[in-house]
């Protein structure tokens, strides 16, 4: 079977100022589906170039980008557009909810870029907010949720147009550690579902609690493996350093 | 192809949606914006209102004058205030003249002298004073415009015996014999200019004329008018043509009236052919440039109107660059915030128009009913407010949603 994601030797270079900042140089790895995978870092590894890329808002300078076996590079806009709306499911550090819809309207947007009729657009929503724990919230606007009510908004957000991967950047940055540990339980349950996650973080804790971790430097790949081994290392070089 | 109908038709009404959403959330902000373009579409639907009602009734009145009616007289309608000295030295358009038209001319369906003057008419006790005395003949109704409502007008005896018979305009039947049933009025004896005279006919009412009251006057055969007023004064020759030989006539009478009075080859006329034509002409030039300066005027408003559209519209985008990453995000296209935010600006901008012209027709009623000004509300002003705003939003709407589609997604969700 093919793996959902095939990372080849990314690269992604920025000008800045006439000089060449290299912030993915050669990263390669495959995720398989129904995989929960960290990717640590400490700010300025490339953490959020690689997650730009693979959620295809960004596209690599070289290297090969797949998603399940469909070469991401050559794609117009629009394309690009399409297949973020059909294989990603977006979950933000800052939550990203429009602040004057509803729940259920916020969570129905991705529907709508995807021509769903009204009705099923409200069914779908309905049941993704369920799904996450939140069916008693659907009419609330995003002003009226506690922190994690609306990172879980976010989430059946991000679930409810089926995509293949979910894609969550600090997921738990903006929630105190109770809440966090919440929202990364509700990773663990859909990840038992079968989701795939790639969850994007600078906290070893969160990391050690995924299967696996591929640990960023430099934009390099200098550590993948299970998660708590990849996390114990990221501490040790905290110290070190 | 499904698929894509029912998804334009859920962008289309999630735009409608969030451009409602965020008209709405800011109420004072979205009137503030669409208040210039209010006030454009208000003043040009205002003037183009009246200068079409008065065009119509300008063009009603001039149509008293007979379309296919000539004038031959010493003075032209227009003319140019160093003409005058030239004219005033013209001699006199006489009966003679008159005469000579009316035996030579091939064309004229109709020919009338008239000569003017003001009097005094009265009735038993009631007197009515500054009353237009016209001297005609019986060739007048056909070929100057008018109709006789009750009774008669004047026959070839009347004229050829110089009797003291009259056809009374209107108003004149107004003063003299009120609340008096128009069959009564006729065989009535009236004094005109201190002489009797019997009434035979009743003219139909026919309004004002450039201000001047049309029923507020009295025909005679010219004979008679010459009898009591003198015969020194320039008469004028109305001349009716068939439909469409206006010019023909126009050519006929000039050559006539050159031979009557002796115009040397070579030398200009020394006499005038009026037509109504000409007075149109000129008032269609005034009107004309009232339109100019109205969508003039209109114009630069539109576009103060669409500049704050503008700003707006980029104060909103710049605001708005986390949910435009967000729903790029999401899978919305570039297209699909693009035409959000056109959608956004031409909203405001129509509603504006709306509002505007509503306001326009009613400031054109008030101004019609207020003062002698008429109005007249044609659909082509409401598409014209209507189609003028959305172009405006669209047009000034553009910049701001382009530029809105085309941040970059990464930015633009960073974007703090």
């Amino acid at each position: 079977m093919t793996p959902l994601l095939v990372a080849e030797h990314l690269a992604r270079v920025y000008r800045v100022g006439g000089e060449e900042v290299r912030a993915l140089d050669g990263v390669s790895f495959e995720i398989r589906r129904g995989e929960w995978v960290a990717v640590v870092g400490q700010s300025g590894s490339g953490k959020s170039t690689l997650m730009n890329i693979l959620g295809c808002l960004d596209t690599p300078s070289s290297g090969r980008y797949a998603i399940d076996g469909a070469d991401v590079a050559g794609l117009s806009d629009n394309e690009l557009a399409d297949l973020r709306n059909k294989e990603i499911g977006f979950v933000f550090q800052t939550f990203q909810l429009l602040p004057r819809a509803t729940a259920l309207a916020n969570v129905e947007l991705p529907l709508v870029y995807r021509g769903v009729s009204r009705r099923e657009r409200r069914e779908l929503a309905e049941a993704a907010l369920v799904s996450v724990g939140l069916g008693q919230r659907t009419r609330h606007r995003p002003n009226e949720l506690s922190g994690g009510q609306r990172q879980r908004v976010a989430i059946a957000r991000a679930l409810v147009g089926e995509p293949s991967l979910l894609l969550a950047d600090e997921p738990t940055g903006n929630l105190d550690s109770a809440t966090g540990d919440e929202i990364v339980r509700l990773f663990g349950e859909l990840h038992a579902r079968g989701h795939t996650i790639l969850l994007v973080t600078h906290e070893p804790r969160l990391a050690a609690r995924c299967p696996r971790a591929i640990r960023l430097s430099d934009g390099r790949v200098v550590a993948d493996g299970p998660g708590r081994e990849v996390a114990a290392l990221g501490v040790t070089d905290a110290v070190s350093a | 192809m499904r698929r894509g109908i029912t998804r334009a038709l859920a962008e289309l009404s999630e735009g409608v949606r969030i451009a409602l959403s965020t008209l709405l959330g800011n109420r004072l902000r979205s009137f503030l914006t669409t208040l210039g373009i209010v006030i454009g579409v208000m003043t040009v639907i205002a003037i183009v209102a009246i200068v079409q009602g008065l065009n119509q009734s300008f063009e009603a009145q001039v149509a008293n004058l007979g379309t296919n009616s000539l004038y031959v007289q010493k003075w032209k309608w227009v003319m140019l205030e160093s003409e005058w000295y030239l004219l005033r030295n013209r001699k006199p358009i006489t009966l003679a003249e008159f005469r000579a038209v009316e035996r030579e001319s091939r064309l004229a369906t109709a020919v009338s002298p008239m000569v003017f003057a003001r009097a005094t008419v009265a009735r038993g006790g009631v007197e009515m004073s500054g009353v237009t005395v016209a001297g005609v003949g019986t060739g007048y109704l056909e070929s100057a415009g008018g109709a006789v409502s009750a009774g008669r007008f004047l026959v070839e005896s009347d004229v050829e015996l110089d009797r003291p018979v009259a056809v009374l305009g209107a108003e004149v039947v107004d003063v003299l014999f009120p609340g008096i049933a128009p069959e009564v009025v006729l065989g009535q004896r009236i004094v005109v200019a201190g002489r009797p005279f019997a009434v035979v006919g009743l003219l139909a009412r026919k309004g004002r004329f450039l201000g001047m009251n049309m029923d507020k006057r009295l025909l005679m055969p010219f004979g008679t008018f010459g009898r009591i007023f003198g015969m020194k004064r320039s008469i004028s020759i109305a001349a009716a043509a068939p439909p469409g030989k206006v010019t023909d006539l126009e050519d006929e009478l000039t050559g006539i009236l050159r031979r009557a009075r002796a115009v040397p080859p070579g030398k200009a006329d020394d006499f005038s052919i009026n037509r109504q034509e000409q007075l149109l002409k000129i008032y269609e030039g005034i009107t004309g440039a009232l339109y100019g300066v109205a969508i003039g005027v209109g114009l630069i408003t539109l576009v103060v109107g669409g500049i704050g559209i503008m700003n707006i519209m980029m104060v909103s985008v710049h605001e708005r660059t986390r949910e435009i990453g967000l729903r790029r995000a999401l899978g919305a296209r570039k297209r699909t915030i693009l035409a959000q935010f056109m959608l956004e600006a031409s909203m405001v901008a129509v509603l504006g128009g709306a509002v505007g012209t509503a306001l326009g027709l009613a400031v054109a009623q008030f101004i019609a009913l207020a003062t002698p000004l008429a109005a007249a509300v044609t659909p082509s002003a409401v598409a014209l407010g209507l189609g003028f705003s959305a172009a405006v939003g669209i047009l000034f709407g553009s910049w701001p949603a382009w530029r809105a589609a085309n941040l970059d997604p990464v930015e633009a969700l960073r974007y703090e």
